[in-house]
């Protein structure tokens, strides 16, 4: 049997505390989920064998999420629901394993399959209206960078009460990140409104699907 | 107690790296059923605290006894202490994020001689009278041990009690005390003159400090206020090591900390000697731990953590008489799945082809081993008992086995130390380089690389070196320019360690009471995280001894004779001072002493007067 089949993807969330965590700190958590939850994963040849693990693309310090996922490679076929069991057990209550599914050999990586996500931002207080800036200056590898909102804002925010949703798209060339874009779309409120938690609710392959 | 998470979350998007703060760890737990909660610090940053062994294994203790509860606390870093200071936040627990002065006790684990302004910072955040002799009736319980408290008194006044040794069975022993007393309504005095009964255990505050003249005459510096008071407080052993489970359960972190992996201890104490060494005085006996137990321990450990790597800690791994059949047992049950196995502080006369096969498992980082000595003349002083053969056949073994770095560690300033031992540091790294080179494929000899890293020597209290004085900053940084100018390769090069801190180490290593004040004056100047490169106050230190009219070079850099009676002289390891001082009286005529768990007994004095044994596996083969 052709080993490259037993290609799982692992749905999880990030709340609570634990979103405080940052990528490089959720994605050696989960490998420690995993052993504990001996589930048949592969190693790399090599030099410095390691399990074959691949992380959905990276949420920032702070930010929350219900839809992560991540990719493993198996050595043999377990039943997903087995092995979501097994995870569950292994996995602390604010980095949940919500689900399991084996998926196609050559789908996309977990990185880069889901480039639009949305977002929800409960505020400090219900501002009027939010306006959108049309320049973010960002700072990359110590130099400026000027991101021009409309690339990355995938519609407009919708704001019910203290509650804001939002969609950024991700590009190959770079992205714009949720705080930031909060940070700027907030600052022309003259309620002042104070970022709550920012949370991911949604990731999908494209804009317009 | 008081939940102060509301007031803390909202300080971590202000701070950097707030992993540190937020508990829920794998692992991690709150006992409920307890009426006494103990806080057990590391007097520095998460990442440096969550792996220390100290921590974990006390809380378990305290955990694992009826009544008692205990958490943990770090001290935050300086960016979050400063932080919490302007709002207004105390230093808290991480499992129940309750404030330190609410618990009952506290203990604070004193791992090296730098810590000592961060036990104030500690003791500050949390809102506590930094003095034993200043603290109210309510506040809880100061405790503190650790590697420092074989020389106590530069802590000392800021101590409630302080434990000598291992804290295994002392410490759950003192907290149930302390609980009684306390339901039975005892006054804050009463507690500690019944702590000070207890073995093991030194109150402070019951002796006054005598001047130098007096404790020269009287044989001790410590004036018991009243009698009854123990005069010698010896070294509490954990008579049940050997035979416990090495598997306890252990908090996984999330973010990066040191030593970050599976630690399974699988034998205590070191009888090889070194003359330098404090912590070889410190954990005699040796106590190995069986390969049953180790292996049955690290399957354990790797199941219930998730780590993919388990180091078998000691102060030498490679000694154990079963290390071979452990390592070979655990590279079996750990094949093909990405699991490493890591031995710490490699002995390089323990260190073969076979060690190096063993070891070498998948990934080959650097290695390091310690000659220490540059001649075979001062390891010979220093009791090193490693010769160059010992060195050249580790290396060949190494580079033939895969390694292509390898870092020598030295200590300059050592007793007796002259030009010609530094530069035969210089010479001894470039020869083994030499060896390095040799041993490995042609096309490969370019990617050899040897680093020679230098510290400071500094005398230890409890050692053969005790009396021995510290070479001074300036005289070091001459030193250590000889051994720059030696090294000819590029391929080999030299760092070494700022001396400025190793002064401050020495002076702690070896002050009396006075030494307290200092620390607190440093402190109070801004002093503090002494061990971080970037945030060490040289001003702070020299001008805290200014204002005090003490001179530090005196403490750290005095050589006495062994007739004289050191400020640490009430504490007792188990060894006699008549052996440290015919120890050092070997050392000057360049005698080496055998080690006892290879050797008949070297008469140390440890087994007699603590009334124990070297517990070994197997037979050891030197």
């Amino acid at each position: 049997m052709d080993k490259r089949l037993f290609r799982l993807r692992v749905y999880f969330k990030k709340k609570g505390r634990l979103a405080n965590l940052s990528h490089l700190e959720v994605a050696r958590a989960l490998e420690r989920a995993v052993r504990r939850a001996d589930v048949p994963y592969a190693i790399s040849q090599g030099f410095s064998p390691h399990m074959k693990i691949a992380f959905g693309s990276a949420l920032s310090v702070g930010v929350g999420s219900t839809c992560e996922c991540f990719d493993v490679q198996l050595t043999r076929y377990v039943s997903a629901d087995k092995l979501c069991e097994a995870l569950q057990a292994a996995s602390a209550e604010d980095l949940m394993v919500t689900g399991c599914k084996y998926i196609e050999p050559d789908a996309p990586a977990a990185s880069v399959a889901f480039p639009v996500s949305t977002y929800i931002a409960k505020l400090s207080c219900a501002p009027t209206n939010v306006i959108v800036p049309e320049i973010i200056t960002v700072i990359r590898k110590k130099r400026e960078k000027q991101l021009v909102v409309s690339e990355y804002l995938v519609e407009q925010p919708q704001l019910a009460e203290n509650e804001l949703t939002f969609t950024l798209e991700a590009k190959p060339t770079g992205s714009l990140r949720p705080d930031v874009f909060l940070k700027e779309a907030l600052a022309q409120c003259p309620e002042r409104p104070e970022v709550i938690s920012i949370t991911r609710i949604l990731q999908r392959e494209s804009a317009t699907a | 107690m008081t939940n102060l998470w509301p007031q803390l979350e909202r300080l971590l998007t202000r701070v950097e790296r707030p992993a540190r703060y937020i508990n829920h760890e794998w692992g991690s737990f709150v006992k409920a059923d307890a009426d006494f909660r103990f806080c057990m610090v590391y007097p520095d940053t998460y990442e440096l605290g969550q792996a220390n062994q100290a921590v974990r294994i006390l809380v378990n203790c305290v955990n694992a006894t009826e009544h008692l509860a205990a958490e943990r606390a770090f001290l935050p870093a300086a960016d979050m202490c400063d932080l919490m200071r302007s709002e207004d936040v105390p230093l808290f627990s991480l499992e129940s994020c309750a404030p330190l002065n609410e618990f009952d006790a506290i203990g604070i684990t004193l791992p090296h001689e730098l810590c000592a302004t961060n036990v104030l910072e500690v003791l500050d955040l949390a809102g506590l009278a930094l003095r034993s002799e200043e603290r109210t009736e309510d506040s809880p319980l100061v405790l503190g041990g650790g590697p420092c408290v074989f020389n106590p008194e530069p802590f000392a006044p800021f101590f409630d009690a302080l434990f000598i040794g291992e804290g295994e069975e002392a410490v759950p022993e003192a907290l149930l005390r302390i609980r009684e007393l306390r339901q039975e309504g005892a006054p804050r005095t009463e507690i500690l003159h019944e702590l000070a009964k207890l073995p093991g255990c030194y109150v402070p505050s019951l002796y006054a400090w005598r001047s130098e003249e007096e404790a020269q005459a009287a044989g001790s510096w410590l004036q018991p206020l009243e009698e009854g008071l123990p005069t010698t407080i010896e070294k509490r052993l954990y008579t049940n090591f050997a035979t416990s489970f090495a598997w306890e359960p252990c908090i996984v972190p999330y973010t990066e900390v040191v030593h970050d992996r599976l630690n399974v201890e699988v034998l205590r104490g070191c009888a090889r000697g070194c003359r330098f060494c404090q912590a070889g005085a410190m954990y005699r006996p040796v106590r190995e731990r069986s390969a049953d137990n180790i292996v049955d321990a690290v399957l354990t450990g790797l199941q219930e953590t998730g780590y993919d790597e388990v180091s078998l800690t000691s102060l030498s791994s490679t000694d154990h008489s079963q290390i071979a059949d452990i390592l070979t047992r655990l590279n079996e049950a750990c094949d093909n799945k990405g699991i490493r196995i890591s031995v710490p502080s490699q002995r390089l006369d323990a260190f073969g082809v076979d060690m190096a096969n063993l070891v070498a498992g998948q990934k080959k980082g650097g290695l390091t081993f310690a000659p220490e000595a540059g001649t075979q003349r001062l390891r010979d002083v220093i009791n090193k008992n490693v010769t160059e053969e010992d060195l050249f056949g580790a290396i060949d073994a190494a580079f033939a086995a895969g390694w292509r770095r390898c870092k020598l560690y030295f200590m300059i300033g050592l007793p007796t130390e002259t030009d010609e031992d530094i530069k035969g540091i210089a010479s001894l790294a470039q020869r083994a380089y030499d060896r390095a080179r040799a041993a490995v494929p042609p096309e490969q000899k370019g990617s050899v690389k040897i680093s020679i890293s230098c510290a400071l020597f500094v005398p230890k209290a409890q050692t053969p070196f005790q009396w021995d004085g510290q070479i001074s900053p300036e005289e070091a940084l001459r030193r250590v320019g000889i051994l720059r100018r030696s090294v000819k390769y590029r391929a080999v090069d030299v760092h070494w360690h700022d001396p400025k801190t190793s002064f401050i180490e020495a002076v702690m290593s070896r002050g009396g009471r006075e030494a307290a004040a200092w620390v607190e004056a440093a402190w109070k100047r801004g002093a503090r995280f002494d061990a971080w490169t970037e945030f060490f106050d040289e001003d702070a230190w020299r001008e805290a001894a200014d204002e005090l009219g003490i001179d530090p070079a005196y403490i750290a850099q005095a050589t006495y004779d062994t007739n004289r009676v050191m400020p640490w002289a009430h504490i007792s390891t188990g060894i006699s001072t008549k052996w440290l001082a015919l120890e050092r009286k070997r050392a000057q005529e360049e005698i080496t002493t055998p080690d006892c768990t290879m050797n008949k007994c070297s008469a140390c004095g440890v087994c007699p007067s603590l009334r124990v044994d070297n517990e070994l596996a197997e037979v050891r083969h030197g």
